[in-house]
Order: structure tokens, then C-alpha cells, then sequence
């Protein structure tokens, strides 16, 4: 018999660890209908006739967050046969308040301590029976990183599944609630299954609206519930979370035996040093430096620039082209195929999988923060700063994640709940200097910055900059108002972080960077060898030899007058259009799209120096630094864009936020120009003069304008997420 | 007085929550409702991270400072 089974849980309470150790690689990501709440289903390791599905981490089956509201939908329509709750035993309290809600649903539940290892070392005692008698439900004790007794949980929440058959819950509240909810029970409509009728009678209490809808006929409570609250003094909701503490408080003081009274755990001795006020930001910045070291530094210590390189030079510089010459050499194949397959297909490829090495690292390095604990902490030490330009501090790890690769970063704003702001972090993620922007600046700062370190410097204060404008920007207009969300999160205590888990988050984030690499950046390596290898000459289309010429050219050359303004004037116009079109395909392409356009035949260095000379006689200084803005700023590349619109889950927002990104990509990159070549003397007075001087306006007018008094806040829950 | 003022390492009780709706429901899921011990454990321009049954709990200064104690 197949059965389902919902694991169930609070956030850090080693729910995605159990999740793994129970399927392995069983596992099947997608999304919940309608949200970007990830889902997560597997089969049982050795009995793939058990589903487990892995509910969004939650602290209650309250109506108020998104992922709440997915795990309770789930678990009222989709009625898996079993629950299996994991909570935290060295934090039982808190971690059962969200039990006895699962236990009123009637479905089967078993409840798993986790940590179990860790309540034993601190000479802890949790009296399992005691505790399943109290809850009327099967209580067992687990590690889930030491994998000890998770299979007999799993076992036993598949033998309740089986058998069908849930305890009625234990749980009673003091007298006065209980006589309200037996009132309530006894109004309630014959469709409502018995075992469901405490569920049903606690939500009309606490007046949930989404259960109400959910109803055929709604029974008149209201008079009930406010004679309850003017008894007791408070309004329905408390009451009941009142409630539920005072039982739980009772159960723990039956089951559980605390050794050590003292308040300061290990981890609270860490916290206050690293997150002190003193410590907190220079400690911060010395991780960071240390993890940008390693992965993209240039020294000894670097060994993701080491694998880069490795992978650049030699990799896919001689190895897989010299395998792949030889292959098609003694296949035969030659001419137009051969060329497709080497100058198309393994360069185009090779040149984003060469990038890989270094994503690795760093988000290995990145994956042993957040495992350890420390990420949360970045998002608390950094709330008071992002807090001053509209963000909140949870909007600082997706960018720190997009400083290797904007995908995952994208991705990684999925951990915001407020619509409002992970919007905002959507739309001003991707102007963070991705790994793959960072060809660009050294070809430039090589070309014609005599390789100043200050222009790699201003390209990120130039990304930093352009999201802390938009912060402050977007949050004028209506849309976007209000203050950010209060900044609340649980920080988990500090762990040696696991191997699976870091690997397998590694893993995650770079195969969404691999995988882009297979498919439409190989895609477009053909399109884009086809139409610069491709063109007409004397009206006839043939394969042709001056790039001048092919179908590149005279789409870059129709095309081009729209960077005018810029200052892409001339002779590079084209050229310069052309390689902003095919950075949308991936960002180092652009460099490689010079290669190409200055007919530089052989193998290019990562920051093109052999064509610098080439570039430094087309570009002006300045014209050169309004094509680096653009290209830092402008819409990211395809498989970024892609993320967007997984994240937005909305045509109009996708097109939104990439239409904002180009528009301020054009704005800044205009006022540099115009008003820079002013200044130098480099451009005359013109129209355009004129117009970026009324947009720099602007832009200095949306800074200063006072903000409009702030909205109420409303989580906005997406319509689908209703029920 | 609001949990801004409070000392790293003292323990005090919550004596209400004000604040959004919301916020106040989830500070209650986390354990945190009126009545509930509380340990200041860090304090950084006016963020507080606090003890709460066992879980440590970040609050930025503006709710910090609708929670008395």
C-alpha cells in the first residue's frame, strides 16, 4: 500500500538533515502550487512505496505566513496518512507548542526528539513515555546527524499510517476553554469528520478566516467567543496560545529534568561576542575576507582562482579541445561542423563551466556559514545597516551569495517572508558584480585604466551604490512604502557544521550555474557563431570572413543608435551593442564577443590582454566606463532572468524588475557620460547634455523627497496560497 | 520598560507585546508571550538578540522597543 507521510517541524530543528537521511537521493524538488515555497518529496530509502514530504519548516499552523499556510493547506486536504514531527529536544518547550496543533489535524503523528545525543551530554533527561502518554501519541528519540533511531521513526510513522487509526489528542485546556470549545464542537456541521472537530472548533474560536472560508456552513459562534474574552480578559487568540503554554508548561515539568540550571549556553557565550557591538562588524568583515580569499583571491590560499585558472588554461584552454580536434579528426568531420562544435559549441560552454571551480569554493565556504549558525547572525548585524535604505538584514545573504553567481543569490531571497521586501532584493540583487562580470572590469581597467585597482574597487561600490539607491528610490513609491518588516528570526544555536549538508548545499547552488551551461548557453554559443560566422557579401549569404560584414554586424549596427546617449559612438558602436547583447546569453561573453569582433584568432585570456591595445584605440576612457556601468547594471544574464521569474511567480513583476534593472543600467550610465564628458570637455553641449542633467535631477529629487507616512503592513499573501 | 534598556545576562519577564499584529503572533510561536523569562544576551545599536525558553531570538530595535518588560 502506498502510503504519504509529512514530516513536519520547526525551522533548525534538523528537519532537512532527517529529510535527507530518510530518502538519500530520492528526492524530487519543485514548488508548492501557486508560491515559491519549495517543496521537497522523497521515498523512504528501501520502501519506495512510502512518500515523505517535507512540510516548509514552521513554528505553528497559524494563518499569518506563507509557509504556514502551504503546511496547513497540505495537511487539511491532502490528509497524509502520518505526520512525523521532529522537534528539537534541547529546546522541547517551544518545538511542542507546534505539536499539540498537529495533533488536533486526527491524522496519525509521531513525534521524534532530535538532539537526542546532545540533551544526554548535557545530562539531561526527557521521560519519552511519560511524554507520550501527556500528548497521547508515540514519542521516540532520534539523532537525526548521527542517524541513530530514524528508522524506526520512519517505521513506526509507516506502521500508524497503516494502521490508520489516530489518538484523539491528550491535551485538555482549563476548564472554562474547554466548555467553550464543547459548545462550539456541538454547533459545528455534520460534515466535519470527529476526529477533526477539535481542529475545526479551536480555529472558529480563534476566528480564522481561512478555515471559516473553507466551510460550507459556518455555526454562529460570536456570541460564545465574546463572552469567553470578556471572562478571561483577553482576545480568543491569546487566550489559546495562553492555553497551550500553560499545558505544555505541565508536560515539561513531568517529563523533563534539567541538569544544569546555568542560562548561558555555549552558543549564548558566542553570540555575545560576535554579535557585540564592538566585535560584531569587525569579525564579520574578516570572515568575509577570508572566504572571498580563498575562493577569488589571487594568492597562495586561493584555491578557487587556482581551479579557475586550472580549468581556463588548461582544461578547456588544451585538453577538451585537443580531445574534441582529435575526435573530429579521426571522424572526419571538418568545415563548417568542426568549426560549430570547437569555435561554437566547446568555447561557448567552456567558457562559463571554466567559472565553475571558483563558484565551488565559494559557495562551499558560504554553506559552512549558514550550516554553523553564522549566517543568521550576518542578517542581525547587518539589519541596521540595510535597514537605513529600505532592506531588511535578510536581504544581505542573497547578495553575498550573488557576488559569485546572481542564480543561487536570486534564489537564496526565497527566505524573506514579506512580499514587499524580497521583491525589492529580487529587483536589486542582480546589480551585485557577479564572478561572471568581473572579465569585463579587468578587460577595461587593462584596456585603458593602466590596470588600476580602483577601477575594480568603484565597480563595486558602483553595485553596492545602485542598490542602496534603489532601496531608497522604490521605497517612494506606493507600491514599496512602509518600513521593512520588523527584523524577527530565530538564530539556531552554533553546530560543527555536517558534511551531507554542506555538500549538498554546495551542490545545489552550483549545478544551478552548471546546468545553464548545457542548455541555453549552448544554445546560444550556436546562434551567435552562426551569426557572426554567417553574413552577406555582395547581397549573396554566405559564410564570411570579416566580422564587419556578417549578421551580427547588421544587427549590432541597426540597433546601436539607442546607446548614442551613452557615448558608444563610431566605430565601436556596433561592437559594443553586440557584446551587451550576447553578456544577456552570460556575462563573460562579452569579453570573448570583443575577442571575436577584434578578429583576435588565438586562445583569449580571461581578461582579454591581448586585445587591449585594440580597445584602448576605439574606446575613450569615458565611453569605456559608461559600456562597464551598463553592463555591471543592465538585466543579467538569461539564466538569472530565469531566476526572477521563478522568484516573482508573476509575468508583470518579472518584466518589472528586468525593465527597472535596464532603465537604471541607462539612467546612471547617460549622466556618467554626458555629465562626465562635460565636465573633461570630451562632449559638447548637447540635447542629450540636457536630458541626463534633468534625470540626475531626478534621481537626486527621489533621494531627498521626504518619505510618505508609512502604509499598514500587510503580509500579502499570494492569492493561490488562499484557501 | 522596553527590552532596549535591559542589561546583557539580566533575566526579566515580558510584560507586554505591543507592535503589528503579525509580529506579535510570531513572537508568540517562538515562545515569546506575556509573562515568558527573557535574557538579553547581545545588543547592537539597539538590535537585541534575547533568550527565550531555549531559543535565542534576534529583534530589531524598532519591535524590541514595543516589548516591555
Amino acid at each position: 500500500m502506498a502510503v504519504k507521510i509529512a514530516l513536519a517541524g520547526n525551522p533548525n530543528s534538523g528537519k532537512t538533515t532527517l529529510f535527507n537521511a530518510l530518502t538519500g537521493s530520492n528526492q524530487f524538488v519543485g514548488n508548492w502550487p501557486g508560491v515559491t515555497v519549495e517543496k521537497k518529496e522523497g521515498r523512504l530509502k528501501d520502501q519506495k512505496d512510502v512518500t515523505i514530504t517535507d512540510l516548509p519548516g514552521i513554528y505553528s499552523l497559524s494563518p499569518y505566513t506563507l509557509e504556514e499556510v502551504v503546511a496547513r493547506n497540505y495537511l487539511i486536504h491532502e490528509r497524509p496518512e502520518a505526520i512525523l514531527n521532529i522537534v528539537d529536544g534541547t529546546n522541547l518547550e517551544r518545538n511542542l507548542y507546534l505539536t499539540t496543533q498537529l495533533l488536533e489535524l486526527g491524522i496519525p503523528v509521531v513525534v521524534a526528539v532530535n538532539m537526542i545525543d546532545v540533551v544526554n551530554k548535557n545530562g539531561d533527561q526527557i521521560d519519552t513515555q511519560q511524554l507520550a502518554k501527556a500528548l497521547g501519541c508515540e514519542v521516540v528519540t532520534i539523532s537525526a546527524l548521527k542517524q541513530t533511531g530514524i528508522q524506526e521513526a520512519a517505521a513506526l510513522a509507516v506502521k500508524l499510517a497503516k494502521q490508520g487509526q489516530a489518538l484523539p489528542p491528550a491535551h485538555r485546556f482549563s476548564p472554562k476553554v474547554e466548555k467553550v470549545l464543547n459548545a462550539i464542537i456541538s454547533q459545528l456541521p455534520a460534515e466535519i469528520p470527529s476526529e477533526m472537530q477539535r481542529f475545526y472548533a479551536i480555529k472558529l474560536f480563534e476566528r480564522d478566516d481561512k478555515i471559516t472560508a473553507m466551510m460550507n456552513t459556518v455555526p454562529d459562534v460570536g456570541a460564545l467567543i465574546q463572552k469567553a474574552e470578556d471572562e478571561l480578559d483577553d482576545d480568543a487568540e491569546s487566550i489559546i496560545t495562553n492555553e497551550r503554554y500553560n499545558y505544555i508548561g505541565s508536560i515539561i515539568r513531568q517529563c523533563y529534568t534539567k541538569k544544569n540550571q546555568s542560562r548561558m549556553s555555549v552558543s549564548d557565550k558566542i553570540d555575545s561576542i560576535v554579535t557585540n557591538r564592538w566585535l560584531a562588524l569587525p569579525i564579520f568583515i574578516l570572515v568575509m575576507a577570508l572566504v572571498y580569499a580563498i575562493s577569488m583571491g589571487g594568492w597562495s590560499i586561493s584555491i578557487g582562482t587556482m581551479g579557475t585558472d586550472w580549468a581556463n588554461d588548461v582544461l578547456f584552454g588544451e585538453w577538451v579541445p585537443g580531445a574534441v580536434d582529435a575526435f573530429l579528426q579521426t571522424m572526419g568531420v571538418g568545415g563548417w561542423l568542426a568549426s560549430l562544435i570547437q569555435d561554437g559549441m566547446v568555447a561557448g560552454v567552456g567558457a562559463v563551466l571554466g567559472f565553475v571551480p571558483q563558484m565551488l569554493v565559494l559557495f562551499f565556504l558560504l554553506c559552512i556559514l549558514e550550516d554553523i549558525g553564522y549566517m543568521a547572525r550576518i542578517a542581525f548585524i547587518m539589519d541596521r545597516i540595510f535597514r537605513r535604505f529600505g532592506l531588511s538584514g535578510k536581504s544581505f545573504i542573497p547578495m553575498l551569495v550573488a557576488t559569485g553567481c546572481g542564480v543561487p543569490g536570486i534564489m537564496a531571497s526565497r527566505t524573506i517572508e514579506q512580499d514587499r521586501d524580497r521583491k525589492m532584493t529580487i529587483m536589486t540583487t542582480g546589480f551585485i558584480p557577479c564572478g561572471a562580470k568581473m572579465p569585463i572590469i579587468g578587460l577595461f581597467a587593462g584596456a585603458l585604466f593602466n590596470n588600476s585597482a580602483w577601477v575594480a574597487t568603484s565597480a563595486y561600490f558602483i553595485g553596492v551604490a545602485a542598490v542602496i539607491v534603489s532601496g531608497i528610490i522604490l521605497k517612494k513609491f506606493k507600491m514599496f512604502a512602509g518600513d521593512p518588516a520588523p527584523f524577527v528570526m530565530e538564530l539556531p544555536a552554533y553546530h560543527i557544521p555536517s558534511a551531507s549538508n554542506v555538500l549538498r548545499g554546495t551542490w545545489e547552488r552550483g549545478w544551478s550555474f552548471i546546468k545553464r551551461a548545457g542548455t541555453i548557453i549552448l544554445l546560444s554559443s550556436i546562434v551567435l557563431w552562426f551569426l557572426q560566422g554567417y553574413g552577406f557579401v555582395d547581397g549573396v549569404f554566405q559564410a564570411v570572413e570579416d566580422n564587419n560584414s556578417s549578421l551580427l554586424a547588421l544587427i549590432g549596427n541597426a540597433v546601436s543608435w539607442i546607446f548614442y546617449p551613452l557615448g558608444w559612438v563610431g566605430d565601436m558602436a556596433w561592437k559594443a551593442t553586440v557584446a551587451t547583447v550576447t553578456g544577456l546569453i552570460a556575462k563573460e561573453e562579452v569579453v570573448n564577443t570583443f575577442g571575436v569582433l577584434y578578429h583576435y584568432s588565438g586562445e583569449l585570456s580571461e581578461a582579454g590582454n591581448e586585445i587591449w591595445t585594440l580597445i584602448a584605440a576605439d574606446f575613450t576612457a569615458l565611453s569605456a566606463y559608461s559600456f562597464m556601468i551598463f553592463n555591471l547594471l543592465c538585466a543579467p544574464c538569461f539564466a538569472a532572468m530565469g531566476a526572477i521569474k521563478r522568484e516573482m511567480n508573476n509575468p508583470k513583476w518579472t518584466l518589472g524588475a528586468i525593465g527597472y534593472m535596464c532603465g537604471f543600467a541607462y539612467v546612471i550610465a547617460m549622466i556618467v557620460y554626458q555629465v562626465g564628458g562635460l565636465i573633461t570637455g570630451e562632449t559638447p553641449f548637447t540635447i542629450f547634455t540636457v536630458i541626463a542633467m534633468v534625470l540626475l535631477a531626478a534621481l537626486v529629487y527621489l533621494l531627498i523627497r521626504p518619505y510618505k507616512e508609512s502604509r499598514t503592513l500587510e503580509v500579502e499573501l499570494k492569492e493561490t496560497a488562499k484557501v | 520598560m522596553p527590552l532596549t534598556l535591559a542589561q546583557v545576562g539580566q533575566i526579566n519577564a515580558v510584560k507586554r507585546i505591543g507592535g503589528k499584529e503579525e509580529v506579535r503572533r510570531f513572537l508568540n510561536s517562538l515562545g515569546f508571550i506575556e509573562g515568558s523569562e527573557v535574557m538579553l544576551i547581545s545588543q547592537n545599536q539597539g538590535n537585541v538578540i534575547v533568550k527565550v525558553k531555549e531559543s535565542r531570538v534576534a529583534i530589531s530595535k524598532e519591535m524590541a522597543r514595543k516589548i516591555m518588560i
